[in-house]
């Protein structure tokens, strides 16, 4: 009759160190977006063609400066026609087969990311666009206000590098050299 | 002992916790992100097939919203023409015809063929769409109802076998039609399509005036931008109008940016409901095998909201 209050506590302790030690890994460390925005635009002699996408997810390790970017490829809207659209997903980026674009790796330079700020770093990882994977060093600016991280960066895809060929009839309307833009708010996870 | 073992318990589970959080994998925890945000979403199935025709008939895919697809379609004469005919390339049977899209899923279109001298217009709706995701639908279903008018008269009473000139009512006849189809892959689609022929005139009142059929077709993507495609009607034999043949036909396609050109080989010299469903008089077997070919061109008029950024 004496040991049953013991026993409670005891497994009133285990929960609490559990508690605890969950409680510690709460630094926020890790911030998340959802709804990053994404641009292309390809210039060609007879054609421009831009699409844009606000679903890019990404998330951005500030401890270990480490990050991951992921992309559905279906999600681009834009396009000059709905088959241009069509053409986009079933000819070129075969969206069916390989349905996201990826980009994780590391951050270069050996900034604080928990002080507010404006940063120019250089992001150093594997670049995934319809199966192929490539490694990129692309700059981007990163400013950091009260807990918000806000990325932008300016990058060019070759549709060569990525195994994309372009027919010759349509040599004068895709341009081989994409022009991207990312543009991501990042908040604590 | 006792509390040796319960600290020892507690360090245990410190550490477990630690290293959980240590090694966090963001790839992993980006995939778990994003199968969550996907959960509500719902991917529909694109390019079942490449255009709006499979060969003679329609396919389930709709013409999209505010864009006027340009067709120009051609049967040439019978191979058994012979060398004379050069194998039937001396005539030729022609539709021209405009399909527009009212909205992705509503088209309205009509056309003009020399064979029978005939006009046609047609509603096309796509009831169901192929979609993997939050809505999970295996099919897509795409109705169909066209109306065509036949204004050769002479040509008429030679087949109706009718001495007085056809009223106005009398040259109309109706097709409906319930298109089924499933893109199983990327380069593999199916369709059924049970089809109702309704002809206001024929030859005789033991003759039935509607005819049923069921037909099937397949695309088979040879690569990324041609595939081969198959077309047949079954005639239900009771329905059947006399002398009349099931049609089949196989065919190539072809795109090229805004442009789809499909080649084929076909027993039907008509391009309307009623001619290869309910009219087709030629023969496999005979050589009554047209060469033919579609182009489709598509222009956008209106551009739809989901395109604007």
């Amino acid at each position: 009759m004496y040991k049953a209050p013991v026993k409670y506590v005891r497994i009133l302790f285990v929960f609490v160190s559990v508690i605890a030690a969950t409680g510690f890994r709460q630094q926020p460390s890790i911030y998340q977006t959802t709804n990053g925005q994404i641009a292309f635009r390809s210039d060609a002699p007879l054609e421009t063609i831009k699409a844009v996408s606000n679903d890019l997810i990404g998330l951005l390790d500030i401890n270990k400066k480490n990050f991951s970017f992921k992309i559905d490829v279906h999600s681009f809207k834009g396009f000059n026609s709905p088959l241009q659209k069509e053409h986009f997903n079933e000819n070129y980026m075969e969206s069916d087969k390989y349905p996201y674009a990826s980009f994780s790796g590391k951050i270069i330079e050996d900034v604080d990311l928990s002080v507010d700020g404006t940063y120019e770093v250089r992001a150093k990882g594997n670049l995934l666009i319809h199966n192929v994977t490539q490694e990129r060093i692309i700059k981007s600016n990163i400013t950091v206000k009260k807990n918000v991280i806000t990325v932008n960066s300016g990058f060019t895809v070759l549709l060569s590098e990525h195994d994309i060929p372009i027919p010759k009839v349509v040599y004068q309307k895709l341009a081989d050299e994409i022009k991207v833009e990312v543009n991501a708010t990042f908040e604590p996870r | 002992m006792k509390k040796k073992f319960q600290l020892l318990f507690v360090l245990l589970i410190l550490c477990s916790v630690k290293s959980i959080s240590q090694d966090v994998n963001l790839d992993s925890l980006l995939d778990t992100e994003e199968k969550a945000k996907n959960q509500n979403k719902t991917q529909r199935t694109i390019a079942t097939f490449k255009t709006t025709r499979l060969i003679d008939g329609h396919t389930v895919e709709t013409t999209q919203g505010g864009v006027l697809d340009l067709k120009i379609s051609h049967r040439f004469g019978e191979l058994n023409d012979g060398f004379y005919n050069m194998f039937g390339l001396d005539e030729a049977s022609i539709r021209i015809g405009m399909d527009y899209g009212l909205t992705n899923r509503l088209t309205v279109g009509g056309g003009r063929s020399s064979y029978q001298k005939l006009y046609d217009g047609f509603l096309k709706y796509r009831l169901l769409w192929q979609s993997e995701g939050k809505k999970n639908i295996p099919v897509s279903v795409t109705l169909l109802a066209a109306a065509m008018f036949e204004t050769d008269t002479a040509a008429m009473k030679n087949e109706k076998k009718i001495s007085t000139s056809p009223s106005t009512a009398d040259k109309f006849s109706y097709a409906y039609q319930v298109l089924i189809a499933r893109k199983f892959s990327p380069a593999f689609s199916l369709q059924l399509m049970p089809s109702l022929v309704h002809e206001n005139l024929v030859d005789s009142s033991a003759t039935s005036n509607d005819i049923f059929a069921i037909g099937a077709g397949a695309r088979l993507k040879l690569t990324q931008r041609s595939s081969f495609s198959i077309e047949y009607f079954y005639t239900i034999p009771g329905t059947r109008l006399p002398g009349t043949y099931n049609t089949f036909s196989i065919g190539y396609e072809i795109e090229t940016g805004g442009h789809v050109f499909q080649i084929h080989l076909s027993n039907s010299t008509g391009m309307t409901e009623k001619t290869f469903i309910a009219e087709n008089y030629g023969r496999w077997s005979k050589g009554d095998i047209h060469i033919g070919f579609n182009i489709s061109r598509v222009f956008t008029i209106r551009k739809p909201k989901d395109m604007k950024m």
